[in-house]
Formats: C-alpha cells, sequence, structure tokens
C-alpha cells in the first residue's frame, strides 16, 4: 500500500525531470537566427516571402520569426527580454520606439558594419533613408518599411458636393471649403477627419508642415511654443469650426468613411490597402497627397518600422546582419512593398523600374505617398525616458479642441508646459 | 487487549506522520501554484512599488514612498480614480436592481423562464472584447443604429463614445448590460431557495400586496444573496479595463481613463514598472477594503441564524 502511494507521488516528479534528461537534439549544419516583428496581419507576407527568396540566397541561415499583435507589445517584449538576457537576433520596431532602445543601449550600432560592405549609398541606403532610423547619435537601425500620411476621398461625396474628383484642392483653404459643403450633404454625412488621436504622429504632420519642430535644435525645449505650434492647433480648430469634423475614434471614423459617410480621411498611405478592402464597392476610392501648408518648408513625417540588430553572439550576429540588409536591399524592399503598401526604403527599389514600375503602374492608390518621399523627414520620438508619455499628453490636449472645450491659444500655453516637464533635465 | 493497544499505539503515529507527508505532497501543487503565481507576485508588485525600475532599465533605485507621493499629484491617476468610483457607482446600482427586477419577473412568470435566463445570461459566457466591438458599432455617431433611431424622431444623437460629456455613461451602460446575466443568475437561485410556505405565511398575516410581500419576506430572504451579488459587482467593476481599452483607450482627454488602464499604460506603455506597481497596490487596496467591508460589517447584518 505505502510503496504503492509513494510510486504514485514520484511519478509527476519522474514526467517533470524527463525532459531535463533527454539529450539535447543535435542541431544542423549553419546558424539559426530569431527575427521579432510586430504587426503580423501588415507584414506577414512581406517577410514569409523575403524569408523564402532569402533562404535561395544563404540556405545556411534559418530564420524563426516571434510576431507581436502591435508596435507597442514588440518594444515591451524586447525591454523584457532585454532584462532577462533572451533578446532576439533582430528585431523591427516601429521608428519612434527605436529611441528607446538606442538610449537603453539595447540597438547596436550598425555604422561599423556598414562600413565594411562599402559605400551605403551604393546600396541604396541614401542619408536621407539611413536618417529615418537614427537615433540616440547611432544607427540604431536599417529602415524597412516607410509610410507618409495622405488624403484618401470619396469621389461620389465630392462630386455631389460639386467638387472635382479629378482636381482635388491643394491646400487647406480649399479642402476646408470642400468638407462644409459635404458635410451639408445631410443625412449624417461628415465633410473630413483627421487622425488627431492615436499619437501625435498627424499632429506632427501640421507641425512639419509650417516649417515647425517637435523640440528645438539641440532638444532642450519644445519647439512649438511659437507662430508654427499655434498655427498648427488653430488648422485643427479649423477642420472643427469650418471642416465640419466630428468627434470620432479613429476605428470609428474609418468603418464610417468605408461605408461612404465622410467626404475625407487624413492618415497614413499604410492603410491604403485595408480601406480599398473595407470600402469595397461602397464608392470610388480615391488618394492624392496631403495638402500643401508651406511649399518651402513645410515637411510631412516618415512611419513605419526598422530593423534593429541585437544578436551577441558573432555568427548569428552575422546572419542577422545578412538578413537585415537583405530585407533592406533591392529584392526585399520590392517584396516588402508589394505586400503590405508600405514605402520602399531603398533608393535601388526606388529607381529602378524592374522592381516596382509595373506595381506602381497598376496601383496608383500607392502613388501619392511616393511623390510626398521628397519631402518627408523622420517621426520625430522625444529623448528621455518620458517620450512615450510626451506623446500622450499632446493627444490629450489636441481633444480640448477637437472637443471645442479650449481655445488653440490655451492649448498651446498648457501643451508647452506640460512637455516642457516631461523633457529630461539637461546640465 | 491493552497489550494490544500498546503496541499498536507507535504504529499508529508513523502512520499519521506518513499521512501527513502524504497530505503535504498532495497539497503540494496547490501550495507551490500559489506561492508562485498569487503570493510572490503580489510581494514582487508591493516591493516595485518602492522603487523607480523602468522595463529596460540596466538598475533601479529605492525611492520609498516617491510613487505614492507621484500618485497624489498627478492629474492622470485622480481622473482615473474619479472615473472608476463613477463606473462602480452606476453599474452596481444598476446592474443589482436591473437584475433584482428581471428576475423577479422570470420567477413570477409561467413560460420561458429557461428561455429568458438564457437570453440574460448570454452576455456574461461571451467575450468582452469581441462584444466591445459590436457596442462600437451600435453606438457610431454617424453609422450606428442607436442614433440612426434617435434621428428618425429628430434628435441628434451625441458621440457615445468619442465625447467626454457621454462616454463615462456609455461605457458604465455596457458594464450593466455586462454584470446583469450574472447576477440575475444569482438572484434566481436565491428566490428558489425561498420556503414558499413563508409567502402563505404572511397572506394570512395580513400582506395581501406584491410590494408587502417583496418588502416582508422576498428581500430579507435574499440578504446573502444580495450581500455577495454587491460586494462581486462591485469588485468587478473596479476592474473594469477590456472595454476602456479596446473603445476608448481612456480618451477623449482621459475622460475614460480608469485604474486599470492607467496601471497599463504607465507600467506596459511608458514602461514605468514601479509606478504602475504602486497604482497596482492603490487597487488590491480597493479590492481587500471591498471584501473586509463585505466579510466584517455587511455579514453581520444579512445572516439570520
Amino acid at each position: 500500500m505505502t510503496i504503492t502511494r509513494r510510486a504514485a507521488l514520484a511519478l509527476p516528479a519522474t514526467l517533470l525531470a524527463a525532459p531535463l534528461a533527454a539529450p539535447r537534439i543535435a542541431r544542423a549544419q549553419g546558424t539559426a537566427i530569431t527575427v521579432h516583428y510586430a504587426q503580423p496581419y501588415i507584414y506577414k507576407n512581406s517577410y514569409d516571402a523575403i524569408l523564402e527568396a532569402f533562404s535561395k540566397v544563404e540556405p545556411g541561415i534559418t530564420v524563426n520569426f516571434v510576431t507581436t499583435p502591435n508596435y507597442e507589445e514588440g518594444a515591451q517584449l524586447i525591454l523584457r527580454q532585454a532584462a532577462t538576457n533572451q533578446l532576439p537576433d533582430l528585431s523591427y520596431q516601429g521608428f519612434n520606439r527605436l529611441r528607446v532602445f538606442a538610449e537603453r543601449g539595447i540597438a547596436q550600432d550598425l555604422a561599423p558594419l556598414l562600413a565594411r560592405d562599402g559605400d551605403p549609398a551604393k546600396l541604396g541606403y541614401t542619408p536621407s533613408l539611413l536618417e529615418l532610423a537614427r537615433f540616440g547619435g547611432i544607427q540604431s537601425g536599417l529602415a524597412y518599411a516607410a509610410s507618409n500620411p495622405v488624403t484618401y476621398y470619396n469621389a461620389e461625396l465630392v462630386k455631389r458636393a460639386g467638387g472635382d474628383p479629378e482636381n482635388f484642392p491643394r491646400d487647406w483653404n480649399g479642402v476646408l471649403d470642400l468638407a462644409a459643403r459635404i458635410d451639408r450633404l445631410g443625412d449624417g454625412t461628415e465633410g473630413m477627419w483627421f487622425t488627431w488621436n492615436g499619437d501625435d504622429w498627424m499632429f506632427s504632420a501640421l507641425l512639419f508642415g509650417h516649417g515647425g519642430r517637435m523640440l528645438n535644435a539641440d532638444e532642450t525645449d519644445v519647439g512649438f511654443g511659437g507662430p508654427e505650434g499655434l498655427a498648427a492647433l488653430t488648422l485643427l480648430d479649423r477642420m472643427v469650426k469650418q471642416g465640419g469634423m466630428p468627434n470620432m475614434t479613429a476605428a470609428a471614423a474609418r468603418q464610417a468613411f468605408a461605408a461612404g459617410k465622410v467626404g475625407m480621411l487624413f492618415q497614413t498611405t499604410a492603410l491604403v490597402r485595408g480601406t480599398l478592402a473595407s470600402v469595397g464597392e461602397n464608392f470610388t476610392l480615391r488618394t492624392t497627397g496631403m495638402p500643401v501648408i508651406d511649399a518651402d518648408t513645410g515637411r510631412l513625417p516618415t512611419g513605419g518600422a526598422a530593423g534593429m540588430l541585437t544578436a551577441k553572439d558573432p555568427a548569428r550576429r552575422e546572419a542577422a546582419w545578412k538578413f537585415l540588409r537583405f530585407s533592406t536591399g533591392p529584392v526585399g524592399q520590392a517584396l516588402m512593398v508589394r505586400n503590405t503598401g508600405y514605402l520602399p526604403c531603398n533608393q535601388i527599389a526606388i529607381d529602378d523600374p524592374q522592381h516596382l514600375g509595373a506595381f506602381y503602374r497598376e496601383n496608383p492608390l500607392f502613388l501619392p505617398a511616393v511623390r510626398q518621399l521628397l519631402v518627408s523627414i523622420p517621426w520625430y520620438a522625444f529623448p528621455g525616458s518620458n517620450s512615450v508619455r510626451v506623446t500622450q499628453t499632446m493627444v490629450d490636449n489636441l481633444a480640448r479642441i477637437v472637443e471645442q472645450r479650449a481655445t488653440p491659444q490655451e492649448v498651446q500655453a498648457d501643451m508647452v508646459a506640460e512637455v516642457r516637464r516631461l523633457l529630461p533635465r539637461k546640465s | 487487549m491493552s497489550d494490544a493497544a500498546i503496541l499498536s499505539a507507535p504504529a499508529r503515529r508513523r502512520g499519521a506522520s506518513g499521512e501527513a507527508i502524504t497530505a503535504w505532497a498532495l497539497g503540494l501543487p496547490a501550495v507551490l501554484a500559489y506561492l508562485v503565481l498569487l503570493l510572490l507576485p503580489t510581494l514582487a508588485a508591493i516591493l516595485l512599488a518602492f522603487t523607480d525600475y523602468e522595463l529596460g532599465a540596466p538598475a533601479f533605485a529605492w525611492i520609498g514612498l516617491g510613487n505614492f507621493t507621484e500618485l497624489l499629484g498627478d492629474r492622470g491617476f485622480a481622473q482615473a480614480l474619479r472615473n472608476t468610483i463613477f463606473y462602480v457607482a452606476v453599474v452596481t446600482p444598476g446592474s443589482i436592481l436591473g437584475a433584482l427586477a428581471i428576475a423577479l419577473l422570470i420567477e413570477a412568470g409561467t413560460r420561458g423562464r429557461t428561455l429568458f435566463r438564457a437570453v440574460f445570461f448570454l452576455p456574461v459566457v461571451s467575450l468582452t472584447v469581441a462584444m466591445a466591438s459590436a457596442w462600437q458599432y451600435l453606438l457610431h455617431p454617424s453609422i450606428g443604429p442607436l442614433n440612426a433611431v434617435l434621428r428618425q424622431v429628430g434628435i441628434a444623437g451625441p458621440a457615445w463614445l468619442s465625447s467626454s460629456d457621454t462616454v463615462m455613461w456609455s461605457l458604465a451602460a455596457i458594464g450593466i448590460w455586462e454584470n446583469l446575466g450574472f447576477n440575475l443568475v444569482l438572484f434566481l437561485a436565491g428566490l428558489t431557495a425561498i420556503p414558499r410556505e413563508l409567502y402563505a405565511a404572511a397572506e394570512v398575516d395580513g400582506a395581501p400586496s406584491a410590494w408587502e410581500r417583496f418588502r416582508l419576506v422576498t428581500w430579507p430572504m435574499l440578504g446573502p444573496t444580495t450581500l455577495f451579488v454587491l460586494t462581486i459587482t462591485m469588485i468587478r467593476s473596479v476592474r473594469v479595463f477590456d472595454t476602456v481599452k479596446v473603445l476608448t483607450q481612456g480618451g477623449p482627454n482621459k475622460a475614460s481613463e480608469v485604474l486599470l488602464h492607467a496601471m497599463y499604460l504607465e507600467g506596459f506603455t511608458y514602461f514605468r514598472l514601479g509606478y504602475s506597481a504602486a497604482i497596482t497596490l492603490v487597487f488590491l487596496a480597493i479590492v481587500l477594503a471591498l471584501m473586509w467591508l463585505q466579510t466584517r460589517v455587511l455579514d453581520k447584518r444579512v445572516h439570520y441564524g
């Protein structure tokens, strides 16, 4: 009886210990690397296609993908794994999160590796493309996918309001006037919606458009305390007052637009594919560049993701670097564009028509963003540990304008004071 | 006979200690799970709350009550606390009174009891996140059915989930809908446990109206059930998170920020785990206070016997 009982108790223990005793599975020849990326619902096809092409060039390297549903969780994963020393070898992160990794010493400087491979510009990495992933004073990553904000509009509603879908207004005065006319069509139709919430990215489009910057050049003080900042906030105020912009969440606005109830929508070009799918046969979807604010000094922010190297083991680091280079090279970028709708981040893929010429001819909705590449600058990431909180502070203040509870002047004063408090103190 | 008893005594003792060891061994998985999954993380959170630890930071420092002093002056946290209290204050009575009323109606009805029970219980078994998407559509300001109906009668419906005037009311309404079914089932169980004779006795004693019967028999007899429902509803509504995360992300301008969402933002978006742990402790204190209220204060008043 006793023996049976003891045996019964011993059984689970044996079962638990068994895997530990089992011999390690011998690893196949070559190197295996782990690569992390976020948003598989957008990126999966592109990485799978790139891996297939990569395996033909580098049959010795095995790639295992780890994914997170979004950039936010992706950043959490890497920060957690950095603390427990379980980092993947390569991770693709949102541009605005790279700064945290660069400042915390998790992202490695890619400049020496790039220099070893020859002139970066000849490989398609022009200075402006490299700039997209330069944070914390190092080349913290290589841009993989880029986007900028564009105008989406409903050609039928524009026509019904007396506008010409072929000649969409090029400046905000014309756009707001057209939005007001669409708004007056009635039956719950809204003129426009600007993606002001979520993060500060679209607000930076208004600020950069006026030639303004988030912080001054040496990053000691806010850069939106002057006339450009006020102009950007006033423009948001005019969208509500003149354009009749309703108070909606981003998800609600996208649904209403897809249902044909919103005249124009201002958001990232990365959503062209998804919007096209949800619009279906409801109406004719058109895209065009963002309304121009200042033709000379105006700029637009660049969104997207970059690959950062985190491998420590030399062999795996080399293999991860090869995959990063391939994914950001002409072939990888052409595959990325065709599978996602993001903008290419390699000059050769952009210039050489054999890579993407046919794609853009057949998919003209993706073109406005390409034309805006010349005026695009990196997505600004705030310094210090409060970098993400600053974003939320700004969005909270913008909400006061959209709800018409404060004037642009009041909001500017509060936003300057609140963001100043969150900036790292420089001695 | 006595010899046998003397002989068997040590054997029995050995047997008892063997039983004790076996008991511990059998209990070990549960004890371990409790320690590893509940007690140690709670202790870790308590310790973290006194540090400035940030996710991914190489080191951390003890800052004593620093996080808690910051909480006192944090506009976002104050708003989150206010909103959570508002949510609890609306959802708790709303879902309890609603559930009680429906339970009485179902209990009094003769047909379709199972059907109604199932219909009202559905929200409990459905996934909140998925249901939140359905609510998002229902409450959509321009294409949502609710505002479409309001437009028919000439009322311009508000932007339920994106206006700071209505967002907490909308979330609370969803919260009531969510909790109602669960409370309903508990009340139905409580109602069936009330002996029929009490009603007959009340009628004989001169309480003919339904309201008198409810006041004199049903309500007192439901005391323990109501107490349990009250505590569980309060704790469930302090825990509100899913609907906020899916529908509003705390916006606009923190108008729908709640405790757990603030904790999530601090810890996992801003990576300030120390500060986030401090919010967790506040949350834990509230939940423990509610439980204490149940066991110490109210329990004495509703149990007869």
